[in-house]
């Protein structure tokens, strides 16, 4: 019975112990040998003391060693954090004194920089390097210790530890397997609580949806710490098939890309639209070959109808399979574009996933039954998270009862997001309730990166305000009244030290004094409407 | 050339003021500059301000990774095949 995530990797393993589970650029991994090193792995952590239920982070790309390194966290009981090695380490360090970080996997890129994270996170005791198993050459060296800093655990020492199957299982499937940062709208980010049951349900649908089975590859540029890693990551192990790693920087350049991916044989693509569109227009797709890739998914942002109909008419074998979700319920629709369809508008985000249940209530708390009427999209099920880490009153505000069931107390959680039925039954996505705005696949809280803002001693007023953009989702344009002599460079500057840059503001425009409405709020519609036309002019695009 | 293009990379492109004066050996992936949509914006500048047409097979590394690349790679465009390559649009 599986029932943790780790199970999927004993099942494999039991199974199919010789099918390559990772393949890394020169690197591969055999279940058999996933199955041992995270075991090691997890020997390790259990040496520094971790305990069921503690927080572990993940400071690393996405790689055969960081897969080795999040299983080894669930075999110890613990929960995972990933760790964007590109963050600014104000906010790793945020990130890791509010989960309570004591314990990092690094990997040999990475480990000085999470021993240097100590200085700031005084609680972190030990780095523990993950790296492959080593097919001849140099074994890996690991960073002399900072002094006074964590314990450095070489991968030597990791390798000494047994490779056999723990005795007995330390968590239950309500334990947490992994929270996810995402962005706040009070200025801090929040952590999203999945559970090993929350994200086994995902996991067991998204495996069958996409048909998965041991000959298949899977690829998904997504970091560790976006949820469409979880797809590429854990319905691979469940379904023995194997995980690709996209090379660092491959998705920059769509030609080399889909040449890539042909070289690889990958069969299951799932990505945000933004690279589908890359390598739609310049992916010279027709003479790429990509014969093997049978399944192409994309989530995270709308995917603009012109680059979808044009990437299905250059590629036209796959099937495309929108799926919809906050990270808060992973993926809770889905829909599969019909072969052919002349699109106009965005794909609809369709029906409810297996094993969860969706429905929109009207403003006036109605539900949402035949097109035209709109509605918030709410979501129920085992697949919702557990809650935002350490804030319970903000769990409270989204992880609300079911409307409509009078009986018992029952979850549901509130989306934010506003959608309608059309004709087939099917969910239609409208827009945000609230200040959040998608850009390059990613959420951003408006209201985080003003805080990042007002946090200049310089900064009088600020204001963040979406830009439509095709490719992008939306760009971010700050506008600002500020004392005297500050600079767009210093604005950036000072918010790339605190956000990742995603959430860096695109563009920078200050004003002597933002307007008001009659109650004192920023006037964001005018400054939205008004401004959009000077801001064209100006030659931004 | 080199100073156009470095011009509009750094105005634009570049978010780590760090990184500035951009130097034209500097490697735009390895230091962050380059990513999947900010290529397309360089793409997009390159081919109205020289007006040539940028063809998928040589969207590579090899002719975008530093300024002097880009240089080199548009200076091969203007020795014939500037004209064939606009005609392919």
């Amino acid at each position: 019975m599986a029932y943790l995530l780790q199970h999927l990797l004993r099942d494999s393993a039991a199974r199919s112990p010789e099918r390559p589970a990772v393949a890394d650029g020169d690197l591969f991994l055999s279940y058999a040998e996933l199955d041992a090193l995270s075991s090691r792995v997890a020997r390790a952590l259990l040496a520094q003391g971790v305990a069921p239920g503690d927080r572990v982070g993940i400071l690393a790309r996405k790689s055969a060693p960081s897969v080795v390194a999040l299983f080894g966290v669930l075999k110890a009981g613990a929960c995972y954090v990933p760790l964007d090695p590109k963050s600014p380490a104000a906010r790793l360090a945020a990130i890791m004194t509010d989960s309570g970080i004591a314990v990092v996997l690094a990997d040999q890129a990475t480990a000085r920089q999470a021993t240097e994270l100590s200085g700031s996170v005084p609680a972190l005791r030990a780095v523990v390097v993950v790296a492959g198993p080593h097919r001849g050459g140099e074994a890996p060296v690991s960073p002399d210790p900072v002094s006074p800093g964590p314990a450095v655990v070489p991968w030597a020492a990791v390798l000494a530890e047994p490779a056999g199957a723990l005795p007995g299982d330390r968590s239950i499937e309500t334990d947490l397997a992994y929270i996810l940062y995402t962005s706040g709208s009070t200025g801090t980010p929040k952590g999203v609580m999945i559970s090993h049951r929350a994200s086994l349900t995902f996991v067991d649908w998204s495996a069958a949806c996409a048909g998965l089975g041991e000959e298949d590859r899977v690829c998904s540029p997504a970091p560790l710490h976006f949820d469409l890693s979880v797809f590429d990551i854990f319905a691979s192990c469940k379904a023995a098939a194997c995980l690709i790693v996209a090379p660092e920087n491959m998705t920059v350049f769509p030609a080399r890309l889909a040449a890539w991916m042909d070289r690889e044989r990958v069969s299951v693509w799932y990505s945000v639209p933004s690279v589908l569109t890359m390598l739609a227009s310049y992916g010279n797709l027709r003479g790429a070959g990509l014969s093997r890739l049978r399944t192409v998914i994309f989530a995270g942002e709308v995917f603009p109808a012109t680059h979808l109909s044009r990437l299905m008419a250059e590629l036209p074998g796959p099937r495309y399979l929108n799926w919809y979700g906050p990270t808060e319920t992973n993926v809770c629709t889905w829909y599969e574009v019909p072969p052919g369809a002349a699109l106009s508008a965005p794909v609809p985000i369709g029906k409810a996933c297996a094993n969860t249940d969706a429905f929109a209530v009207t403003a006036d708390g109605e539900r949402v039954a035949k097109p035209g009427q709109e509605g918030e999209l709410h979501v129920r099920g085992p697949g919702l998270m557990s809650g935002y880490w350490g804030d319970a009153d903000k769990t409270a505000g989204v992880l609300a009862g079911n409307p409509f069931q009078a009986a018992y107390h029952e979850l549901a959680y509130r989306t934010g997001d506003l959608v309608t039925l059309d004709e087939a039954g099917d969910f239609v996505f409208l827009g945000r309730r609230d200040g959040m705005v998608k850009t390059r696949g990613y959420r951003v809280e408006l209201g985080e990166v003003e805080t990042a803002l007002y946090a200049h001693p310089a900064v009088r007023e600020a204001a963040v305000l979406p830009v439509p953009d095709e490719l992008l989702g939306n760009r971010l344009r700050a506008v600002i009244s500020a004392d005297e002599g500050l600079t767009r460079e210093e604005v950036l500057d000072y918010c790339r030290r605190r956000l990742p840059g995603y959430m860096v503001p695109d563009v920078v425009e200050f004003r002597e004094a933002l307007p008001r409405t009659s109650t004192g709020k920023v006037d964001r519609t005018g400054l939205q409407s008004t401004d959009i036309q000077r801001w064209d002019e100006a030659g931004g695009q | 050339m080199e100073a156009v293009i470095n011009e509009y990379i750094s105005k634009e492109l570049v978010q780590d003021s760090a990184l500035l004066p951009l130097g034209n050996a500097t490697s735009l992936l390895e230091t962050g500059v380059l990513d999947s949509l900010s290529l397309l914006r360089l793409v997009v500048f390159i081919q109205e301000r020289f007006g040539i047409v940028v063809d998928d097979v040589d969207l590579v590394p090899e002719n975008f990774d530093t300024v002097d690349a880009i240089c080199a790679y548009l200076r091969t465009l203007d020795g014939g095949k500037t004209g064939q390559a606009a005609g392919r649009a």
